[in-house]
Formats: C-alpha cells, sequence, structure tokens
C-alpha cells in the first residue's frame, strides 16, 4: 500500500514530530555524486544514509552531494560536517552508511579506521 | 555503471552542477517499437551546439579542478554497445536535452534498473529542485511532479529522511504498477 492516502497519514505524524523536536543541531553529511562516485554506488550509500536517517529519527540532517573529490579510488564518499568539524569516510557501502549514522551521527563518535588515510 | 538509472542520475547531476533548477525526465519503454528512451531536459547553463561533439571526448571537461569527464563518453558507451543513438542538444535559449535511445532486447542492454532510488538521489542533495518524471510504458503514463508532492506535503519538507523513503517506495511501485496495468490490457485483449 503506498498510496497518496499513506501519505496524508505520515504528513500528520511528522507535522506531530516537528512540533515536539527542538532545533537539530547544525550537521551536514555531503555524498560525493561524480561520474566515479555513482559508478562505485553513491546511490545505493544515498539510499541507506536516508534509511538509517529515519529509522534513527534524525530529521535535522542536511543530505547533500557534491562533485567528484579526485579521490575516485575511495568512492563512494561521504564526508561529515559537523560545526568546523569535518570528517571524510571512504568506500562507503550500504553497511558502512548506515553504521556511520549510528556510531557518528547519533553517539558522536568518528569511526577512524574507515575515514581517509591522512586524516 | 551497471544500469542506465546510474547514467541517468550522472547526466542529471551534470545538468545540477550547470546550475539547472528544472529537471524533466521522461523514460520511455516501448515494447511495440523495441525501444527504451530516456530524456533528461533541464534549464542549466547549456554548452554552445560547437562544443557538443567535445562532451564525447573524456579529456574535456568545463570543471576547472577536474582533467576528465567521463560521464557522456561512459553512456555514449552503452549506447554503441547496443546499436542505439544519443542525442544531445543545446536548447535555443538556455539548456540542454539528452536523449538516449536503446533497443529494447538487446542483450548487450543495460537494465534500466533502479530509477525511483535515481530520483530520490537526486531529491535529497537538491532542496531548491523542480523535477518533472514521467515514465511510460507502452500504453500507460505514470507522472510525478514535485510542485505537485509538495502541495501535497502541506509544510513538511521533501528532504525529511521519512518523507523521501516513502517517496522512494512510492515511485518504484507506480513503476512496477505501469507494467501490471499493461499486462493485464493485454491480457484482457489477447
Amino acid at each position: 500500500m503506498k498510496s497518496l492516502d499513506e501519505l496524508d497519514k505520515l504528513r500528520e505524524k511528522l507535522q506531530q514530530q516537528m512540533k515536539v523536536r527542538d532545533k537539530d543541531h547544525e550537521v551536514t553529511v555531503k555524498v560525493s555524486m561524480g561520474t566515479c562516485g555513482i559508478a562505485a554506488g553513491a546511490r545505493e550509500t544515498v539510499k541507506a544514509l536516508l534509511e538509517e536517517l529515519k529509522e534513527q529519527g534524525l530529521g535535522g540532517v542536511a543530505l547533500t552531494q557534491t562533485s567528484c573529490a579526485g579521490l575516485c579510488q575511495h568512492e563512494p564518499l561521504v564526508e561529515i560536517v559537523k560545526g568546523m568539524e569535518k570528517t571524510t569516510y571512504v568506500n562507503v557501502d550500504r553497511e558502512k552508511a548506515k553504521e556511520i549514522v549510528r556510531k557518528h551521527l547519533v553517539e558522536g563518535k568518528v569511526i577512524k579506521d574507515w575515514t581517509t588515510p591522512d586524516h | 555503471m551497471e544500469e542506465l538509472s546510474q547514467h541517468l542520475l550522472d547526466i542529471a547531476v551534470n545538468s545540477l552542477e550547470a546550475g539547472a533548477t528544472e529537471l524533466e525526465i521522461t523514460i520511455r519503454e516501448d515494447t511495440g517499437d523495441n525501444t527504451l528512451q530516456f530524456h533528461v531536459l533541464d534549464n542549466g547553463r547549456g554548452i554552445a551546439t560547437q562544443d557538443i561533439p567535445k562532451l564525447l571526448d573524456p579529456f574535456y571537461t568545463t570543471k576547472k579542478h577536474k582533467r576528465m569527464g567521463l560521464g557522456i563518453p561512459l553512456l555514449r558507451e552503452a549506447v554503441d554497445r547496443c546499436g542505439g543513438t544519443l542525442e544531445i542538444r543545446a536548447l535555443p535559449r538556455k539548456g540542454t536535452a539528452v536523449t538516449a535511445t536503446f533497443p529494447y532486447d538487446h542483450l548487450d542492454r543495460a537494465p534500466l534498473g533502479d530509477v525511483a532510488g535515481t530520483l530520490t538521489a537526486l531529491l535529497a542533495g537538491n532542496q531548491g529542485l523542480d523535477l518533472i518524471y514521467r515514465h511510460q510504458y507502452n500504453g500507460e503514463i505514470f507522472i510525478f511532479t514535485t510542485r505537485e508532492f509538495k502541495s501535497l506535503l502541506k509544510g513538511i519538507p521533501l528532504q525529511t529522511p521519512e518523507v523521501l523513503v516513502w517517496l522512494k517506495n512510492y515511485l518504484a511501485n507506480q513503476v512496477k504498477e505501469l507494467r501490471r496495468r499493461n499486462n493485464e490490457k493485454l491480457g484482457r485483449t489477447g
């Protein structure tokens, strides 16, 4: 049942949540979506991020896309920007994407092993 | 790229990087005609007609920090592999139209794949994007517009993860439904 009536229910539920939710901290999640990123599976990464953001109830996170960062061999790349702090994760498949949401965004812990080698 | 919908995503991302705010994506599947076609029309900066042939050159790019642009050459390769055609047109005022046409039943034609995922990924990262998506399967057609969808959301941002996950399932289901309706019709007449 993926009908528009169903959307009505979802909208009502979200309207309630929006009233309760206090201002979320400024977090941006950037997925690299150049040709190299897309070929490496960036679309699956975006889908997994969305699913986990939904699961964790993190509505205030901005998801954006960037172009090729010159690290094509490490795609898909995900960059998390939290205030002044920037973390770039490499080779982010579906599982890693979900774990990044749970560890980094929910618990605030950077997963060092998956970040760019020079960081 | 494994799926045509990934090429579609790549072409659409090019449009957005060229400053497009409006995007029209049309997919036509016509089994009688043996064609599968996708068409992307944008209102981005556009390209000069004389520069269009350069797009097929992997070492041509308009981006300063890059030395290569593989998007169009890879699409060209996917088209050529199965004897399809690729047309890139500069629109009169501004904007670009890209049309890729494939023989439907060719063994080397990549599958269309996850179009709903492609559209969702596009919408996730681009708040101001005005998207019109048409999908035609033989006689059946489905149309989705962000304008109409936003009015149904009544102020809830489209970029809310929960909304996007819902939308992805909705779009996937509508496309499946197109095929089902078409097959049902065939069942009745045949």
